[in-house]
């Protein structure tokens, strides 16, 4: 489903990422972790397209991507919840969710009849969002930001997703539905790269991991291998000596 | 009687800050999706009147003539689009302040070449004849100014609002990066704010050109002032351009009055350098730091 093969990528001349390789196979959640400044929303960035990988290869459902314009890859069915939300602020709740379905929607008129079904989708995912459906976005909570953030990423009906930090700065609360609202998108079978500061969280809900450090994978498998290696456990889960 | 006189040169100097305005809104278009400017947008309403005048003469309809004038006008706001800024945006470069003023040059020369350096009428079947409001002589081509300013600017604020391009404007406008993510193509959103603002720019040639006619200099000072006014509105802020291009249209109406017509200059240039100077950062301060 999502490939992605020795990428380099990085600022202006600085490299940040020297050699990047994972997978995500169709219907898998796949946790990325490691610590701040390791690369890990600069590796999403370079899939997407946002930043122009120096060297290597993207592969999104087979057909390679790298170098193309983000607005392209995301035609191809590629969607990334960004970090910092990123949500439009000065429009409303609904119109973030239907540009989120932008390739797929005509542009002028009638757009909001083709969108209903994906529109109910989303609401029922998160009704809340419904509530709110034409408040601008920017007044929005953190917490609902979120909420608004991956439901309009999934309006597109992605073949893969990018999930950067969705917990990032939220109460323990909120970050308890995030967890909720993605293992219900795991269970609905969807196809999901996440990246999490809470490495125990994501471990919790991920079917295999990869573990980052200053711009390369050091270590990778499922949770349950990733937990017998001391290294990780040490560094990451912040528990030396209890092994699930 | 006096003071009918000055209400007089009000009103006149309002119908003329409406198109400042338009010119205004039209720099407003392309700063929103692109963070840049067309500094040659006064030679594209000349370019788009003398056209216009041109199409008239070949016995075109006064109605085709306005849709053909539109329609250069975005074909001309395209070619700038590509031709300049384009290419500085992709270098991240502030190279498109300098390459639109130069494309701006080599417009006015063309036309000088073309079209010669007179002023010339600009034929209107819309009546020049004055009527009476309270005592103050309006005329139809004034009131088909004001019509036509808030027409073409009502008719792009609803393309905004309610299709999903123009939602995808302001996504643009808000937040490339998240745009492009949507599938939002940004480069193609930039170069449509570029043809749209190019057709603001026809739509102030042909209103304004019956009362001003038509000349290589009226370019000039044209986008000085609304160039003016997009600054003091603010140059991501909706229809403050507007209040704003009405009070120094008649700013520089009483100014002509009370001091001389020789000084209906200064009231704008005053206005700009205000505030430039009152903005620290510069007008462009923000652009060059998203780009960090
Ligand atoms: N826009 C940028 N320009 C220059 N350098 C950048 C930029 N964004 C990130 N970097 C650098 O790239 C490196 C990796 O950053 P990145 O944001 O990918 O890390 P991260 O793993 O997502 O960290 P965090 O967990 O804090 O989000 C850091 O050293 C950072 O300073
Ligand atoms: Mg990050």
């Amino acid at each position: 489903m999502l490939i992605v093969k020795n990428l380099h990528a990085g600022y202006g001349t600085s490299e940040v990422l020297t050699g990047v390789s994972l997978a995500v196979k169709q219907g898998a959640l796949v946790a990325l972790i490691g610590p701040n400044g390791a690369g890990k929303t600069t590796t999403m960035r370079a899939i997407s397209g946002l930043v122009k990988p120096a060297r290597g290869e993207v592969f999104i459902d087979g057909r390679p991507v790298q170098g193309m314009d983000a607005s392209r890859i995301a035609r191809l069915g590629l969607a990334h919840s960004p970090e910092g939300r990123k949500v439009f602020g000065t429009l409303t709740v609904e119109d973030n969710l239907l540009l989120g379905a932008y390739s797929n929607l005509p542009k002028f008129f009638g757009f909001r009849k083709k969108s209903a079904k994906d529109l109910e989708r989303v609401y029922d995912l998160f009704p809340l969002l419904k509530n709110r459906h034409l408040q601008s976005a920017g007044t929005l909570s953190g917490g609902e930001q979120q909420m608004l953030a991956i439901g309009r990423a999934l309006m597109a009906n992605p073949k893969v997703m990018l999930m950067d930090e969705p917990s990032m700065g939220l109460a323990p609360v909120i970050i308890e539905e995030v967890f909720t609202i993605i293992r219900r998108l795991k269970k609905e079978g969807i196809t999901l790269l996440l990246v999490e500061q809470i490495a125990k969280r994501a471990l919790e809900v991920a079917d295999f991991a990869y573990v980052m450090e200053r711009g390369h994978i050091v270590a990778e498998g499922t949770p349950a291998e990733l937990h017998k290696n001391e290294s990780v456990l040490e560094a990451y889960l912040g528990e030396v000596s209890s092994v699930v | 009687m006096d003071q009918i006189m000055v209400f007089q040169m009000m009103v006149s100097g309002a119908f003329m800050g409406l198109v400042y305005a338009l010119v205004a809104y039209g720099f407003q278009l392309t700063y929103a999706t692109g963070k840049s400017i067309n500094f040659g947008q006064g030679e594209l309403v000349m370019v788009s009147a003398f056209i216009c005048l041109s199409l008239t003469n070949l016995g075109l309809p006064y109605g085709i003539m306005v849709l053909l004038g539109l329609l250069c006008g975005a074909l001309l706001g395209l070619f700038v689009e590509r031709s300049a800024v384009r290419l500085a945006l992709e270098q991240k470069s502030e190279g498109w302040i300098l390459l639109t003023i130069i494309l701006g040059l080599l417009f006015f020369s063309v036309s000088e070449n073309i079209w010669g350096r007179d002023d010339r009428p600009f034929p209107t079947p819309i009546s020049s004849d004055a009527f009476q409001v309270f005592g103050i002589s309006v005329t139809p081509v004034e009131i088909s100014v004001a019509i036509g300013v808030f027409f073409i600017m009502g008719l792009i604020e609803l393309f905004k609002r309610q299709t999903l391009l123009g939602k995808a404007f302001e996504a643009v406008s808000t937040d490339r990066d998240a745009a492009e993510l949507m599938g939002i193509s940004a480069n193609r959103t930039v170069m449509l704010s570029y043809a749209i603002s190019g057709v603001v720019a026809a739509m102030a040639g042909v209103l304004i050109s019956p009362i001003t006619t038509v000349g290589p200099t009226m370019a000039s000072a044209l986008v000085l002032k609304a160039f003016s006014v997009a600054v003091v509105a603010g140059l991501d802020s909706g229809f403050g351009v507007v209040a704003v291009g009405i009070f120094l249209g008649i700013l520089e109406s009483l100014t002509s009055y009370y001091i001389g017509s020789g000084w209906r200059e200064v009231p704008g240039l005053t206005l700009l350098i205000l505030a430039l100077a009152l903005r620290p950062t510069g007008i462009f301060g923000k652009a060059v730091i998203r780009k960090v």
